[in-house]
């Protein structure tokens, strides 16, 4: 451990702010009896976090903490993402809370440390850190997940979480320690030279740590074969932590593919780009297949989530298999990007019309009884289909035009026919919504606070889809500092 | 006035429609609202067709704005002698569906005009983007309102209906977006003019084709992939009918001539003799399955199978005359069976049954009516001085040309073609009145005499003088045959 001084505590900033807000919550936890005051700490917190982290962006990436941690537009990109994430949800569980009787202020708090561990994920550039800040956001993230105590269903989504996800971090352990062995470092930049250097590339312990780091972080990302958890945890947990889940979580374990298949193993990466084109391509065949069948909203939501990260990592699957572009990488970011604004919108929804929103039956004439949030859930199932001119058009397009160009055919077009499946499913939503009687008396109003986060969801949405130019160009500027 | 963005402003009216009925629709307001948008559109777009330089074969009112500068993809519209009729016949048809919709629509006004408008942008947004992304993008906006116009204020069995045209079409543009990407990534461009100019290799071009085939024939509907056509037709609501058969059927055969047959020159002589079997299949499959129909509105959707396969026959013939006539003959389907489906419609709205066997004797009951229904049909079955039948004749001189064959199955087509229209009239309108209609009122009023007014005005004037079409065809065909395939 050797350069790390006080100044690199600087680097950490956005990190530290949310983990002050953190501290803050639990040690006045007592006091804080209402959400508002809990959700605006939050808030705020996260708002200051995506602007420091903006500003933190320079053209040259800085190292810190003896290599452990590494800060380039990258992983200032997934940062202001992540906190992104946290202020909507943050606003989206006002409602929960409330009707839950979870307590504001230990809810927060979980929150706030988890997205504090995603923000570390997505600058890690030790398998150390990595595993480390894995570990924080998993383990607020059992407890988010089975917060409501009194709910049989979500002590049990919590239990199978719990072991799936230990089972998961087990596999990314091993692989570490693997890789350990062959290589003597876990610093992502000395594997990368160790690898090189010493002629491993076909040394066949490293390619079964590589197995099994990739799996590991699969289940993060929910991609198939390590998804089964997902639509458990989902359905179990409140609204707003399957929606946290669905897109801060997912984000960071993206983040975290990224970096360890373009840095850590990049002379591995023809090796990579077959697993990789592997995970997403039956991610996205099965997600979208499984959710033709289901009838419960945050099951299906599961699902597409899934085939969301099939798709997101099409865009490493070009990085990989043409080493040197950035393209590839910049596709994945774009996609997440917008992928989580819509997936927040899509859940909010579900959040905005309470128990109602469980259900696909709950859908039934909604158009009549609220046309305003049947007309914003038809924009964001809209946009998770991929239809012009919603930004799910554009995350699409950038990720198969950076398949097309490496030469993927056969993924291109399997991607695209997978999302005419995929549809299906969202306009079955459609269906019930507009095309069919009401059948449940009119949801009740939902607080301002999940109306505001709706509002962000929809705005992005449709902005992004309209004009994506700034976003593009905004993405094309940081991935230039991604230490590569 | 130079710089006055006249296409976007027409393409987006509206949409700006669309929002204010969603604001403001309380009560009556929507279809005022509707009615005046569609008025104002119309009114907008008549100085296109006076400031059309008809001598050239440029695209006209150009417009281009920085998009997405990232990816050099740019906003610009510009129209040619091919587009612009199909403007003007968006502008009108969509008057029309406010008209006939008046009093047939009556619940959630508000969506259902919203709808209708946010199509027609999509629609004139389709026939005015000079760049293949922003006609993808119109392409699929297309999509939703009919979508919704289906499978809301549709028959019985629309939710089928529209989730069955919802996923032939999505099946189909996926491999324009494929397609799309590919040659975007092949060269950097995605403007009409520019990628006409490059050289694409003779594999890829196939390869394009049938990427691109399998979007535009979902749409026109080409033989094997029709079968979305009658049911769409049949459960949309009269409006729905309309705007189908009208225009989204057009949407297809102009992809081709906008984009398969520019860009892609050597593999449409590849596939040149499969496209045209499958336009005379479509042509005397698509008459005989017509005949069996016992549902009016289904014999009118059958018809369209037919009909279109001349377009697409004339569009393959690669003759000057015969692309013509494709042209002239799309934008006389657009008026006939929007018209067809408008009477049909009328008389629905009263009677409440489409089969055929529980109309009869019509005419002693709507004399006027039958005037005008004995007029479309005979518009429709190509009677000389009526407008089909100048579109027909060109399509049947190129094809004559091109093969003998291929004219002799067209005619056979037009054969059949007045037949079951003949027949048609004869079991709806003539002999004894059938017992169930006693006591209604069928007879058509003021309101709806106004909306056939205009189809039944353009039918014959376009019967007698053609060329108020055809003169902004001859120097945007010639040049589009000229430059990109040739036979």
């Amino acid at each position: 451990m050797n350069g790390t001084n006080f100044t690199d505590l600087a680097l950490l900033l956005p990190e530290l702010i949310l983990v002050g807000m953190a501290l803050a919550l639990i040690l006045s936890a007592h006091r804080i009896r209402t959400a508002p005051l809990a959700t605006a700490g939050t808030v705020f917190a996260a708002v200051a976090a995506a602007f420091v982290s903006y500003w933190l962006v320079s053209a040259d990436p800085k190292i810190g903490f003896g290599g452990m941690v590494t800060l380039d537009g990258y992983s200032q990109f997934f940062k202001i993402l992540i906190a992104a994430a946290l202020a909507v949800t943050a606003l989206l569980s006002e409602r929960q809370i409330r009707a839950e009787r979870v307590r504001p202020a230990e809810y927060h708090a979980l929150l706030l440390l988890a997205a504090t561990g995603m923000m570390f994920a997505a600058s890690a550039s030790d398998l150390l850190t990595l595993y480390l800040s894995l570990e924080l956001t998993t383990l607020c993230s059992y407890i988010l997940v089975g917060i409501t105590v009194e709910k049989p269903k979500s002590n049990e989504a919590a239990i199978k979480y719990f072991l799936l996800g230990s089972f998961a971090s087990a596999l990314l352990l091993y692989g570490i320690a693997l890789v350990y062995g062959v290589t003597g470092t876990t610093d992502f930049a000395a594997i990368n030279s160790a690898i090189s250097e010493n002629g491993l590339g076909s040394n066949k312990i490293l390619l079964a740590a590589i197995g099994l780091l990739v799996a590991g972080l699969a289940f993060k990302i929910a991609a198939f074969p390590f998804h089964a958890w997902a639509p458990d945890a989902y359905q179990g947990a409140s609204a707003p932590v399957a929606a946290f889940l669905a897109t801060a979580s997912k984000v960071a374990g993206v983040a975290a593919v990224g970096r360890v298949c373009l840095v850590a193993f990049g002379p591995e990466a023809h090796v990579l780009s077959v697993v990789l084109a592997g995970l997403a391509i039956l991610s996205i065949i099965v997600g979208s297949i499984v959710a033709l069948s289901q009838t419960n909203m945050k099951r299906l939501l599961a699902y597409s989530s899934i085939t969301h990260a099939g798709y997101a990592l099409l865009g490493f699957v070009a990085a990989t298999s043409q080493s040197g572009t950035s393209d590839g990488t910049a596709a994945t970011m774009a996609y997440v990007f917008l992928y989580v604004f819509m997936t927040l919108g899509a859940f909010g929804v579900v959040i905005a019309l309470g128990q109602r929103g469980e259900n696909l039956s709950g859908y039934e004439g909604l158009a009549v009884q609220r046309p305003a949030i049947a007309a914003l859930m038809l924009l964001f199932l809209l946009s998770l289909t991929g239809i012009p001119p919603t930004a799910g058009f554009v995350a699409k397009f950038v990720v198969i035009w950076s398949v097309l160009r490496t030469g993927h055919l056969a993924l291109a077009v399997l991607a695209v026919v997978c999302s005419v499946i995929s549809a299906f499913v969202y306009l079955r939503v459609v269906v019930f919504m507009y095309m069919k009687e009401p059948s449940e008396p009119v949801p009740s109003r939902c607080p301002w606070a999940v109306s505001v986060a709706l509002a962000v969801a929809a705005l992005v949405t449709v902005i992004g889809g309209i004009f994506p130019g700034s976003l593009m160009s905004w993405v094309d500027k940081l991935i230039e500092s991604f230490n590569l | 006035m130079t710089n006055f963005p006249l296409l976007t402003v027409i393409a987006f009216l509206p949409l700006v429609g669309a929002v204010l009925v969603q604001l403001l629709g309380r009560g009556r307001l929507p279809r005022w609202i509707a009615l005046a948008t569609t008025l104002v559109t119309l009114a907008v777009s008549i100085p296109l067709y006076v400031g059309f330089d008809k001598g050239s074969s440029e695209l006209q009112f150009v417009e281009s704005a920085s998009w997405i500068p990232a990816w050099n993809i740019a906003y610009k519209m510009g129209v040619d002698g091919i587009s612009l009729p199909f403007i003007f016949l968006t502008a009108v048809l969509t008057i029309l569906c406010v008209g006939v919709s008046w009093t047939a629509i009556a619940t959630r006004e508000r969506d259902f005009y919203a709808s209708l408008l946010v199509a027609e942008t999509a629609m004139i947004g389709l026939f005015a983007a000079a760049n293949l992304f922003l006609f993808f993008v119109f392409w699929e906006l297309m999509v939703v309102p009919v979508f919704l116009l289906i499978g809301v204020w549709g028959g019985p069995s629309r939710v089928y209906a529209a989730v069955k045209f919802l996923l032939f079409t999505l099946a189909g543009s996926v491999f324009m977006l494929l397609a799309m990407i590919a040659l975007y990534s092949e060269f950097g461009t995605l403007d009409f003019n520019e990628l006409a100019g490059e050289t694409i290799g003779p594999t890829f071009q196939a390869w394009l084709f049938v990427a691109f085939l399998a979007a535009f024939a979902v749409k026109v509907p080409m033989f094997p992939v029709h079968t979305w056509l009658p049911d769409a037709h049949t459960e949309a609501p009269t409006a729905g009918s309309v705007i189908l058969a009208g225009i989204l059927l057009k949407m297809g055969a102009y992809g081709l001539l906008r984009v398969s047959l520019p860009i892609l020159p050597d593999a449409v002589q590849l596939f040149l003799v499969p496209m045209l079997v499958i336009s005379v299949v479509a042509i005397v499959y698509g008459a005989y399955v017509t005949l069996a129909q016992t549902d009016v509105k289904r014999l009118i959707a059958y018809s369209s199978v037919s009909h279109m396969g001349f377009v697409t026959l004339g569009i393959f013939t690669l003759d000057q005359g015969g692309v013509e006539g494709a042209v002239l003959q799309m934008f006389n389907h657009g008026i006939i069976s929007a018209a067809l489906f408008l009477c049909v419609g009328m008389i629905y709205e009263r009677t409440h049954t489409r089969q055929i066997e529980d109309y009869g004797g019509v005419w002693k009951l709507a004399p006027v009516y039958s005037i005008f229904l004995a007029l479309f049909c005979l518009a429709s079955a190509g009677f000389p001085g009526l407008n089909s039948f100048i579109g027909e004749l060109l399509i049947i001189g190129g094809a004559f040309k091109t093969q003998f064959w291929l004219g002799t199955m067209a005619i056979w087509g037009v054969a059949l073609g007045t037949t079951y229209l003949v027949w048609l009239y004869y079991r709806v309108v003539m002999g004894e009145m059938n017992s169930g209609l006693a006591g209604l009122k069928l007879e058509l009023n003021t309101r709806e005499i106004a909306t056939l007014a205009p189809l039944a005005f353009l039918a014959v004037c376009l019967g007698l003088q053609p060329e108020c079409v055809l003169s902004y065809l001859h120097e945007t065909v010639h040049a589009l045959l000229t430059a990109g395939a040739t036979p």
